[in-house]
């Protein structure tokens, strides 16, 4: 069921006040934080300067030099106290499809040059993966993972980066899996990684700490425009998207490539109206339906 | 214009930065030292925020095309025009023909070129700043042999600065240690008490992987609390569910490292976080040479609001003192 604790506010230096909403990963925290930021965007405040919804949590910068911090504080209380109803938090949101060629070559070889920052420098990021999930079978580790579709929780890190949580939990609820105990300094473009419960796609090439798992060929950051989908933005994500990995090969993966380089490419994408609180009572049913047809 | 002899080591065009991008991993960015950067504009005559250079380092080797005004600004550097020392936060005419040259810094780390009527170069959501990403610019500029830069025209009656001077007592210091306001929180609690105290009675030490992105300091070792294992693998304790950073944000990797994320940083991890440095405190970090030592203090939002309007107010007298 949907249930939200109250959520804990704290001041962060002198210009950001920081929201927990839960210290757990949640589906519904992650709700509530694109529920409360969507209405903070759509509200025009003076003083405030960024709007960051995460996965448990949001951030609001903003300048004290304009809005008093602590009136501040209490005004977002306010704004957060009308989103604990479950019917406050609906979501327009589109399903949007990334080719994704698992354990390739390019990301096996980043994985060896940086072993000894992991976890153990004794297995490949995508076995470490496997392992952690429970699988001991490649094909079957790829299959759940694409079979999952993941909500977009947060985009941040570096230029468009999107966590993607999964929507279908395994029975034993959410994993953990770990990351590097030091970041690797270089990540390449559109490399794929698993941190804790979440995916990630690397829009440029980058440091990084989740696992690496493979790699798209269809960008999320695109400053050039060409490709339709990037027509009003240079970012793929949107918070509270839902995105899912199609398994793909090598011949595929250069296929779609040069089509991205013509400009021609075109994402398999689906708008779907998520209610939240079907899917915390229907579960499985629910995504299923949403999917349908996709 | 500008043509570019010689890039220096990381030099790029930057302004005050770009606002409202944060939450899709664009960070705010803009001169990691923006108080010396701004008084470096003051002295050309500029209004705050036109775009300047930021030298990290060494500086570059520059053909001015056209008769300007400049003011170099920042960390001490031994600057040259043809060769000629020239003093630092002054307002010195340069003539069609000339070359801007430099040593290496002194102390510090970045020194600021302000022109008259600032660069021209292409605007990326809304700011000029270069954001680097993998040693290569995702926006902006960064200066490369052979490069050229163009420069708009200096602001009409711009010449009569020429020879105004900053007093050094409106200048900021630069030294081997720096003390630096935080206020604590965030994700604290997976710190034990111990830890809190380890972070704030020890010395810190700056290591060379810090840039424009973030500040890597080592010390300690700060414990955490012990949290229930999830996983097999997970005998590590210093991940949390991953949140939004908020510039000057202080996170612990592991026990003995530091990542303090600054004007580049990236908008999010799942790192523990212990607090965040104040705002007014981040030019001063920003100025840390590798094995700088670094003592951190707590404060309330009461005082870093004080120590917020105290730096405001010294960056307004040295305008002042420039226009009057």
């Amino acid at each position: 069921m949907l249930a939200l604790a109250e959520t804990r506010f704290s001041f962060v230096g002198d210009e950001y006040i920081y929201a927990e909403i839960s210290r757990e990963m949640s589906v519904s925290t992650s709700f509530k934080a694109l529920a409360v930021t969507r209405e903070l965007h759509a509200r025009t405040i003076p003083g405030i300067i960024d709007i960051c919804p995460a996965n448990a949590s949001y951030l609001i910068r903003y300048n004290p030099d304009i809005v008093s911090p602590y009136d501040l504080l209490d005004y977002l209380k306010e704004i957060d106290l009308t989103k604990s109803r479950p019917e406050a938090l609906n979501l327009t949101s589109r399903i949007v499809e990334i080719p994704t060629w698992y354990n390739d070559p390019t990301t096996r070889e980043y994985a060896r040059r940086f072993k000894d920052r992991n976890e153990s420098p004794h297995f490949s990021d995508f076995e470490l993966v496997m392992k952690s999930r429970g699988f001991t079978d490649e094909q079957a580790f790829i299959n759940d993972h694409a079979s999952t579709p993941y909500l977009l929780t947060m985009v941040g890190f570096i230029l468009g980066t999107a966590w993607e949580f999964p929507l279908l939990l395994p029975p034993d609820g959410v994993f953990d899996i770990p990351k590097y105990k030091s970041p690797r300094t270089e990540t390449p473009r559109q490399a794929i990684g698993m941190g804790g419960a979440f995916t990630v796609v690397y829009p440029v090439a980058s440091s990084g700490s989740y696992q690496l798992i493979g790699i798209t060929p269809v960008p999320v950051y695109h400053p050039e425009q060409k490709l339709a989908e990037f027509k009003d933005s240079m970012f793929l994500a949107r918070p509270g998207d839902i995105w899912v990995h199609r398994p793909i090969g090598e011949t595929e993966y250069y296929s779609i490539l040069t089509q991205v380089e013509n400009g021609i490419y075109r994402y398999r994408t689906k708008n779907f109206d998520f209610s939240p609180e079907q899917y915390a009572q229907e579960g499985k049913a629910y995504i299923d339906s949403m999917m349908k047809g996709f | 214009m500008l043509d570019v002899i010689k890039p220096g080591l990381h030099t790029t065009v930057q302004d005050l930065g770009r606002d409202g991008f944060y939450h899709l991993g664009v960070p705010p960015g803009g001169a990691a030292d923006k108080y010396s950067f701004q008084i470096g504009n003051f002295l050309v005559g500029n209004p705050a925020h036109y775009a300047g250079l930021e030298i990290r380092m060494l500086g570059p080797t520059l053909l001015f095309t056209k008769r300007t005004l400049i003011a170099i600004t920042g960390a001490p550097t031994p600057c040259f025009i043809n060769d000629e020392p020239v003093p630092m936060w002054q307002c010195l005419e340069i003539k069609a023909g000339d070359v801007l040259s430099f040593r290496f810094a002194q102390q510090g780390i970045c020194t600021y070129v302000c022109i008259s009527g600032g660069i021209h170069s292409p605007e990326f959501l809304g700011s000029q700043s270069t954001y680097i990403v993998h040693q290569k610019p995702e926006c902006g500029y960064k200066l490369e042999i052979g490069g050229k830069l163009m420069i708009n025209e200096p602001l009409p009656g711009a010449f009569k600065h020429a020879g105004r001077f900053l007093p050094e007592s409106f200048r900021p210091s630069f030294s081997k240690t720096a003390e630096l306001h935080a206020t604590l929180g965030l994700a604290i609690h997976r710190i034990s008490d111990e830890g809190v105290r380890v972070f704030l009675d020890s010395e810190w030490i700056v290591s060379t992987e810090s840039d424009r992105i973030a500040y890597r300091l080592s010390g300690g070792p700060i414990s955490f609390e012990h949290t229930v294992q999830t996983t097999e693998t997970d005998d590590y304790s210093a991940n949390v569910v991953d949140l939004p950073y908020p510039v000057g944000v202080i996170t612990v990797p592991n026990p003995k490292e530091l990542i303090i994320l600054v004007s580049d940083a990236t908008a999010g991890g799942g790192f523990v976080t212990i607090g965040a440095v104040i705002s007014s405190d981040l030019d001063t970090l920003n100025q840390c040479r590798p094995q700088t030592t670094v003592h951190f203090s707590a404060v309330t939002m009461e005082q870093a609001l004080r120590l917020r309007a105290e730096k405001k107010q010294r960056l307004a007298s040295a305008a002042e003192y420039l226009t009057t």
